[in-house]
C-alpha cells in the first residue's frame, strides 16, 4: 500500500497535481519521502487521497479533514483466516472504518473491480476503479541479481516460485502439498518461497518442518528487488495458492518477468490475470502437479502463456492508471493567457551571482540573456551550498538585475554522510521504484513550495526551462508541466543516470537542450524514448586578457598549467596533483600547477599554487597565460572551461575517460587527452602541448568562435516559440 | 477443476492432466463452477465499534500470547509473558483499575451517542420522505 502511494504520487504529477505522502508511522530514514500524518494540514481546496487497508487511526482523522477527500481501497483480508489471533479485530475494524467513511468522502477508488464491489457493499457511492500498474522494464533479465541467479541455476526442475508473506490466507501449506505431489512425478522439483515470515510462529514452524521433510523447499525470506527478479526469472512456474487478493501485485510482477503463472482464482485474482496465465478453481494437488510439469516442459504452451501475459502487462501500464485516476479527480485549473511577449519560468536548484557550479552558472547566463526577449521568472530554492541545501538566502521574491527570482525554503537539509551511505548501498544495482524515489528525495533539494508553485502556476507560463536533470525540482517538476517543459539536462555518465525514476525527465518534456553531441548520444543510449534533442551548449564572451596582470597579482613565474573549478575530489583534482608531482620529480623544468577555485579539498605539493576563488577578469587573464588548461573531471556534460581556454588560444589537457571532453578536443584539434591515473600519459600530454601550443591555440580559437550567445539564445527562443505555437 | 486462460485450450490441458492421473491410478478432479465473486459483507461501524469497546473495555485482560521469535528465545518469551501475567495479574488489576472504569464510561458514552445517531438518521429519513411526498403532491396540483 505504501509502495502504491509513492507510485501514485508520480501518477498524480503527470496529471498536474503536486502532493505529499503522509503516513501514521514513518521511520526517520524515510522522512524525506513520507511525512508523519501529524503534519498533514490541508487547505480547503486540497484533495486528500487516503489509502485504506487494515484498521488505522488515520481513517477517523480523514473523515474530519476540512477538505475534499477520497479513499483508495486496497482491500482487507477476511477475518476468518485469523480467528483467535490479535489481527482478527484489526481486520474487522478496518472494514467497519471502510463503511464509516462512506458518507465522508467525495470519491471512492478500488484498485480492482473486486475492491470496487466491496466498496459498494460497504455503502460507498461514486465508486471508481483505478488499477495498479507494473513497470516491466524493472523485471527484465538485466535486473537479476547475478549471485542468486547463479545459485538458483543449479537447482533441480521443475522450479516453482511463490511470492508473498507467509501468513494464513496465502495458504503456504497448499504450496507444500503441491510440492509433495510434484516430487512424486519429478523428484528434483524445487519450491522457492519469497517473502517475510515470523520464524517463531507455531504455524510457520509446522510448515517448515513439513517442508524440510520433503526437501527442495527454500524460504528465501525478504529479498532485494534484484534478488526478487532473479527468483522470478529462474523459476519455471509461478504459483499462487492465496485465498484472498485485493489485486495481487506478485501476479503482475511474475507476468512482467515472463514466468508462466498458475493461480487459484480467489477474490481479485482472475481479474488481475485478465484471462492470461492459468487460473484454477480447485486445489487438486495431484492434478496441479501434472499441470506444473506440463507448463514447465511444453515449450509451445509456455510461449503461448508468456505472450499472453505480456499483453496483460501492457494493459496494467502507467498510462492506464493515469487515465483512470484522471477520471476520478478534478482537473487542475489551466489559465492560459496569450501575451505578445512569451512568459517563461526557469526552474533551477540554486540561483545567484555568488554561486559556483557549471549548470547554475549556465542557467543564470541564459536567464540574463533571455530577459530582454521574454518575461522570465526564476523559481529556485533558498540554498547556496549544493552539498547541504541549507537555507541561506531569504525566502520569497527578490530581484537579480532584470530578473524576478522566487526562492522557496528547503524542507530538509541533506545530511551528506547518510546520503553517501545510501548512495553506496543503491548505486550499480537494479532497484524498485520506491528505492530510487527515496534516493531522489534524499538527493533533494526538497522544496515542496517550489513544486507546488510549478503546479499551481502552470497556466501562467508559456514554457518552463528546467536546469539539470539530477535534482528534485527537475525530476518531480517536469511531469507537472510536461507539455510546456524544456529540460537542459547537463547529463553525464554517472550512477544515478541509470535510475528509471529519471525516465520522466528525459521522456516527458517537449525537448532536451543538450550541451554536446556526446551528451545527446548518452541520453539516447540510456533513454531510447527520450524527447527531441537539440545541441545548444553555452555561449562565450571572453574579457580582454592580460596574462601579466594575473602573474603579478599572485606572484607566479614561469610556465604553468591551470585548473579552474570546484576543489572537490570528484572533480579529479587530487589525481591531477598526484600526476603533477610525478612530473615535477621527473623533470626539473616541469611547469607549475595553478589551482583556482574553492571547495572541500586543499591539495598541496611542490610547485602547486592554490589561488582560491578568482574574479572574472583574473579568470580570463589566468586562462590566456597558461601553458595549458587541465580538465581532470570525468563527469562533464559540457566543459565550459575547455571552451573558455580555446577562446583565448590556450590548449587543453583533458581526462581521456570523459567522452565529452575528448569529443571537444578531437573536434577542435586544440588539446590532448591523457589518462588521469597514468604519470607517463600525463607527462607525454604536457610535453606535446609544450611543443604544439601555438598551432593548438590557433585551432582552439577557430573552434570557439562558433559558440556565440546569439546562437544559444536563438535556440532557446525557438524552443519557446515551438511550445507557444502548439499550445 | 476448471481452468481459465485465453492462451491455452482448457479442455485439452485438463484431458492431458486427467489421463496422466489415471495412468498413475489416481482420481481426476471434480467439475466445479469457477468462483467469480466472494466479496466480504459490510461491517456496520456503529455496531462493530460498540462490540469492540465492550470486548476491550477491561484493560486488565491480556491479548492472546504471541511472539515472532523462533526457537528457544521464542519459547522463553512466551513462558516469560505467561509467568508475568500469572504472577503479576493482581498488580495489573491494581494499576489498570481506573483505566477499566474509564473504558467503561467511554463504552457507555459511545453506546448512547451511537443510539442517538441511529435515531437521528431514522428521523432524517422520515423527514426527507415527507418532503418528497409534499413535492410530489405539489407537482400534481400544478
Amino acid at each position: 500500500m505504501g509502495q502504491a502511494a509513492i507510485a501514485w504520487q508520480r501518477v498524480l504529477r503527470h496529471l498536474g497535481h503536486e502532493g505529499q505522502v503522509y503516513a501514521d508511522e514513518v521511520a526517520p530514514a524515510w522522512r524525506s519521502l513520507v511525512r508523519p500524518a501529524t503534519e498533514l494540514k490541508p487547505r480547503a481546496d486540497d484533495f486528500v487521497l487516503y489509502h485504506h487497508g487494515i484498521a488505522s487511526p488515520l481513517a477517523g482523522r480523514v473523515m474530519l479533514l476540512p477538505c475534499r477527500k477520497g479513499v483508495v481501497f486496497h482491500n482487507i483480508t477476511p477475518a476468518r483466516f485469523y480467528v483467535g489471533k490479535r489481527l482478527e479485530e484489526a481486520l474487522v475494524s478496518g472494514r467497519a472504518q471502510l463503511a464509516a467513511m462512506a458518507d465522508f468522502v467525495d470519491v471512492s477508488i478500488g484498485v480492482s473491480q473486486f475492491n470496487a464491489r466491496e466498496l459498494e457493499v460497504a455503502g460507498h457511492r461514486e465508486v471508481k476503479v483505478v488499477p495498479l500498474f507494473v513497470e516491466p522494464e524493472r523485471f527484465t533479465a538485466r535486473s537479476m541479481d547475478p549471485k542468486l541467479s547463479a545459485r538458483l541455476a543449479k537447482a533441480g526442475r521443475p522450479r516453482v516460485v511463490s511470492v508473498s508473506r507467509v501468513v494464513p490466507h496465502k495458504r503456504m501449506e497448499d504450496l507444500i502439498s503441491l510440492h509433495a505431489e510434484l516430487r512424486q512425478i519429478a523428484p528434483g522439483a524445487e519450491l522457492w518461497v519469497v517473502g517475510g515470515f515470523a520464524a517463531g510462529n507455531e504455524d510457520f514452524k509446522a510448515l517448515k518442518q513439513k517442508a524440510d521433510r520433503l526437501g527442495g523447499v527454500t524460504f528465501l525470506g525478504r529479498v532485494s528487488h534484484a534478488e526478487l527478479v532473479a527468483a522470478y526469472r529462474s523459476a519455471d512456474v509461478f504459483v499462487s495458492m492465496s485465498e484472498h487478493e485485493g489485486f495481487g501485485v506478485p501476479l503482475a510482477e511474475a507476468m512482467a518477468a515472463d514466468v508462466p503463472v498458475l493461480a487459484f482464482g480467489a477474490a481479485a485474482v482472475p481479474e488481475t490475470m485478465g484471462g492470461r496465465g492459468i487460473v484454477f478453481d480447485e486445489k487438486h494437488f495431484a492434478a496441479l502437479a501434472e499441470l506444473v510439469q506440463l507448463v514447465s516442459t511444453d515449450a509451445e504452451l509456455r510461449a503461448s502463456l508468456i505472450a499472453g501475459q505480456r499483453e496483460r502487462v501492457a494493459e496494467l501500464s502507467f498510462s492506464s492508471t493515469r487515465d483512470a485516476l484522471a477520471r476520478c479527480l478534478p482537473s487542475p485549473a489551466k489559465r492560459v493567457k496569450k501575451t505578445a511577449r512569451p512568459r517563461v519560468a526557469m526552474v533551477v536548484q540554486r540561483f545567484g551571482e555568488e554561486l559556483t557550479g557549471g549548470a547554475e552558472s549556465l542557467a543564470r547566463q541564459v536567464a540574463l540573456r533571455l530577459a530582454p526577449h521574454v518575461k522570465l521568472e526564476v523559481l529556485t530554492t533558498c540554498a547556496v551550498d549544493h552539498l547541504t541545501w541549507k537555507n541561506e538566502l531569504p525566502e520569497g521574491e527578490a530581484r537579480d538585475g532584470p530578473l524576478t527570482v522566487y526562492r522557496f525554503p528547503v524542507r530538509r537539509p541533506r545530511r551528506l554522510r547518510e546520503f553517501n551511505r545510501l548512495s553506496d548501498s543503491l548505486f550499480g544495482k537494479p532497484l524498485d521504484f520506491v528505492s530510487e524515489t527515496h534516493w531522489l528525495a534524499e538527493q533533494g533539494p526538497l522544496a515542496p513550495g517550489l513544486l507546488e508553485a510549478i503546479g499551481a502556476r502552470a497556466g501562467e507560463f508559456d514554457a518552463f526551462l528546467f536546469f539539470t536533470y539530477l535534482y528534485l525540482p527537475t525530476a518531480w517538476g517536469v511531469p507537472l508541466v510536461a507539455s510546456k517543459a524544456v529540460v537542459v539536462p547537463t547529463a553525464h555518465d554517472e550512477a544515478p543516470l541509470s535510475f528509471q525514476a529519471f525516465d520522466d525527465v528525459f521522456t516527458a518534456p517537449r525537448s532536451l537542450l543538450c550541451s554536446t553531441p556526446e551528451e545527446a548520444a548518452l541520453i539516447e543510449r540510456r533513454f531510447p524514448k527520450a524527447a527531441r534533442r537539440r545541441i545548444v551548449g553555452s555561449g562565450l564572451e571572453p574579457l580582454p586578457a592580460q596574462p601579466r596582470r594575473f602573474r603579478e597579482h599572485f606572484g607566479i613565474t614561469g610556465p604553468y598549467l591551470l585548473y579552474l573549478g570546484r576543489m572537490e575530489a570528484g572533480k579529479g583534482v587530487l589525481d591531477l596533483v598526484s600526476r603533477h608531482q610525478a612530473l615535477v620529480s621527473a623533470f626539473h623544468d616541469a611547469p607549475s600547477l595553478v589551482l583556482a577555485g574553492a571547495g572541500n579539498v586543499q591539495p598541496r605539493g611542490t610547485r602547486v599554487i592554490c589561488v582560491g576563488r578568482i574574479d572574472e577578469q583574473h579568470k580570463w587573464d589566468a586562462l590566456s597565460g597558461a601553458l595549458a588548461v587541465v580538465v581532470p573531471s570525468r563527469y562533464e556534460s559540457l566543459s565550459l572551461l575547455t571552451l573558455e581556454a580555446f577562446a583565448v588560444g590556450t590548449p587543453v589537457l583533458g581526462n581521456a575517460a570523459s567522452d565529452v571532453v575528448v569529443g571537444q578536443l578531437q573536434r577542435s584539434g586544440a588539446g590532448v587527452p591523457f589518462a588521469l591515473d597514468d604519470d607517463a600519459s600525463f607527462g607525454e600530454a604536457v610535453k606535446r602541448v609544450g611543443v604544439e601550443r601555438a598551432a593548438m591555440g590557433k585551432a582552439g580559437k577557430k573552434y570557439a568562435a562558433q559558440f556565440t550567445w546569439d546562437a544559444v539564445i536563438g535556440a532557446y527562443l525557438d524552443e519557446i516559440e515551438r511550445i507557444r505555437r502548439k499550445s | 477443476m476448471k481452468l481459465m486462460g485465453k492462451d491455452l485450450t482448457p479442455a485439452k490441458v485438463m484431458a492431458f492432466v486427467t489421463e496422466r492421473l489415471e495412468a498413475r491410478g489416481l482420481a481426476g478432479p471434480a467439475e466445479l463452477d469457477l468462483r467469480t465473486d466472494g466479496v466480504e459483507a459490510r461491517v456496520d461501524p456503529l455496531t462493530f465499534n460498540l462490540q469492540a469497546l465492550e470486548a476491550n473495555a477491561d484493560a486488565t485482560q491480556g491479548l492472546p500470547l504471541e511472539t515472532h521469535r523462533d526457537g528457544l528465545a521464542g519459547r522463553a518469551v512466551v513462558v516469560a509473558k505467561r509467568v508475568f501475567r500469572g504472577v503479576g495479574q493482581v498488580f495489573i488489576n491494581e494499576a489498570l483499575g481506573r483505566q477499566r472504569v474509564f473504558n467503561g464510561h467511554v463504552r457507555d458514552s459511545y453506546a448512547q451517542l451511537a443510539a442517538e445517531v441511529i435515531r437521528l438518521r431514522q428521523r432524517v429519513e422520515e423527514l426527507e420522505g415527507e418532503e418528497e411526498k409534499k413535492a410530489v403532491s405539489t407537482r400534481k396540483r400544478k
